[in-house]
């Protein structure tokens, strides 16, 4: 098991008109290279979830172990060596002032001690202009463009390129299609499936877009007031239909059908 | 005529100021476009810098060991205005103030006064030039290398992982936080250099003018800021290397301007009033013409 969470738990505003309880002994563990898909309507905790991993939120109780280690109580830089991260919004996950290759140099070096190297020299800018020609979007021909010229699509083409370069222990993926327009969607999601799979990452993708959550992954988690409601390994993922998401859960939100 | 002769008069010696000013010109830069985090401890540091190497060299320790430790004294009041806005959520801005005018009484208790003649004493023109200290053209090209030498530098560390993880978390804190960069530190960092660059900046002001003098900080933060802003419109912001080159630049079209403006007639006490209009008129231009063009995403959010 690379990834086990443990009763995880978080009350938001504990004790005040405005608490909210975002997690509740939320359980689960991923196999090594699993990927898992996490839907819910909104205010389900799914994001929370995602934070609470990342370390941006910490939890009340529980445990976060990353190959049994409890990473639950370390800030989100040193968590950052076993878990690389895609954010919603497509400006979040690279630096714009920073051209590619420095973006990619940087996430070269995600969690490692920075030294006095010069960041870019002949062979990582090899290798980085490798990686970037996947993406089959002709960046690799743009290396020391500023990343504040790239459009939504391949920023989080790029973002998504730099949380696999150092094979991260865990991937979390925050919606992180839902910025885009339908065709850049699409592309990066079928992007993310080749590498995660390629590379046999263990991944939690957030999605509001059933179809995606079907289409996608080897393991679905439906959550629903801070718990997992449904957990559906391979087999019985691959026989759900959008319908019986509808009919058998509390799926009510229009934006998770039409998303 | 009279105005050129004025003009000629002033332009070394303007020269000599642009190429000092420079200095603090990059400590405002670096805050304000690198950490994306505005910050005035330099307005601070400029005169500590002239306090610290002013009392160094009294003391014997020579000029360049007097410069150094006025780099390093620099270096932990920028760290303390970040320390205080990180730790103590003070706005950054409030921050630099706190400590810009606790200096004020620091750098009185550093010189046992409120300013500390050095005419007896050798500085770093002294030693390189001639024993008065060199004519202004000369003056100028030794401050110069010192600006190309620490520029060089300066642009050397941002492309090492260290500067360029710095600049990471001055373009995206989050991001940074995610890469595994502790951003807390390199902020600490980014505002300890710029707190150095400005200390630096008044050290070699008190050694050319051999005299430090408490209040020998008023109004370098604008000038800082105008040059700044000049020079990013003169070389722009492209690179990285024009981000540096530009404050530079700036600095010395300042004060060429400012030059110019004295041979005009204008008395030196009108000069703050024309630097806070220059740079009031160089921000407000963006906003000035987005207002009178009718923008598409603007007239949206109007209506």
């Amino acid at each position: 098991m690379s990834v086990r969470v443990h009763g995880a738990s978080k009350v938001f505003s504990p004790g005040t008109p405005n608490e909210k309880t975002a997690l509740k002994q939320v359980d689960f563990a991923l196999e090594d290279g699993e990927f898992a898909v996490v839907i819910g309507s909104n205010g389900a905790g799914k994001s929370t979830l995602l934070n609470a991993l990342a370390g941006e939120v910490p939890i009340d109780s529980g445990e976060i172990l990353i190959d049994g280690r409890d990473v639950g109580s370390e800030p989100v830089y040193k968590r950052a060596r076993l878990i690389s991260r895609v954010f919603q919004d497509p400006m979040l996950g690279t630096a714009p002032e920073l051209s590619i290759e420095e973006n990619l140099a940087v996430a070269a070096r995600r969690g490692r001690r920075k030294t006095f190297r010069l960041g870019l020299n002949r062979r990582n800018r090899e290798y980085f202009r490798e990686r970037i020609s996947i993406l089959g979007l002709g960046l690799e021909s743009r290396l020391s463009e500023k990343v504040r010229s790239l459009s939504g699509g391949q920023r989080q083409s790029l973002t998504l390129i730099m949380a696999a370069l150092l094979a991260p222990r865990l991937m979390l993926l925050d919606e992180h299609t839902s910025a885009l327009d339908p065709r850049a969607a699409e592309l990066v999601l079928k992007l993310t499936s080749d590498v995660v799979t390629g590379e046999a990452i263990t991944t939690l993708m957030v999605t509001h877009n059933m179809q995606h959550a079907l289409r996608f992954g080897s393991r679905l988690f439906m959550m629903h007031e801070g718990g997992i409601v449904l957990d559906a390994a391979a087999e019985e993922k691959s026989g759900l239909t959008v319908n019986d998401l509808v009919g058998r859960f509390h799926v009510t939100d229009d934006k998770m059908l039409l998303g | 005529m009279d105005f050129l002769d004025i003009y000629l008069n002033l332009f070394t010696v303007s020269l000599v100021q642009g190429a000092i000013f420079a200095f603090p010109a990059l400590a405002v830069m670096i805050p304000f476009r690198m950490l994306g985090l505005p910050d005035l401890t330099s307005e601070g540091a400029f005169p500590f810098g002239a306090a610290i190497a002013a009392t160094f060299t009294v003391a014997g320790f020579g000029p360049v060991l007097s410069l150094s430790a006025a780099v390093l004294f620099g270096f932990v009041v920028g760290a303390a205005t970040a320390l205080i806005h990180l730790y103590l959520r003070v706005p950054s801005l409030l921050a630099g103030i706190i400590v810009l005018t606790m200096l004020f009484s620091i750098n009185i208790r550093v010189m046992g006064k409120p300013n500390t003649a050095l005419f007896d004493n050798d500085s770093i023109f002294t030693l390189a030039l001639d024993a008065d200290g060199g004519e202004p053209l000369t003056q100028f090209a030794l401050i110069l290398a010192l600006v190309l030498v620490f520029l060089a530098v300066f642009y050397w560390f941002l492309n090492t992982e260290l500067g360029m993880a710095l600049r990471c978390v001055g373009a995206n804190q989050a991001m940074s936080r995610a890469q595994g960069i502790p951003t807390h530190y390199y902020i600490v960092a980014g505002i300890a250099m710029a707190g150095g660059f400005s200390a630096f900046g008044g050290a070699v002001m008190a050694q050319h003018q051999a005299y430090a003098d408490v209040n020998m900080g008023v109004g370098v933060l604008i000038v800082g800021l105008a040059a700044t802003i000049l020079g990013e419109t003169l070389v722009g912001r492209s690179t990285l290397i024009r981000q540096l080159v530009a404050p530079v630049v700036g600095s010395l079209a300042y004060f060429q301007v400012v030059a110019v403006a004295l041979a005009l007639g204008l008395k030196p006490s009108d000069l703050k009033l024309l630097t806070g209009l220059f740079v009031l008129t160089t921000l407000s231009i963006p906003i000035v013409l987005q207002a009178r063009l009718p923008v598409r995403t603007g007239s949206r959010s109007r209506r």
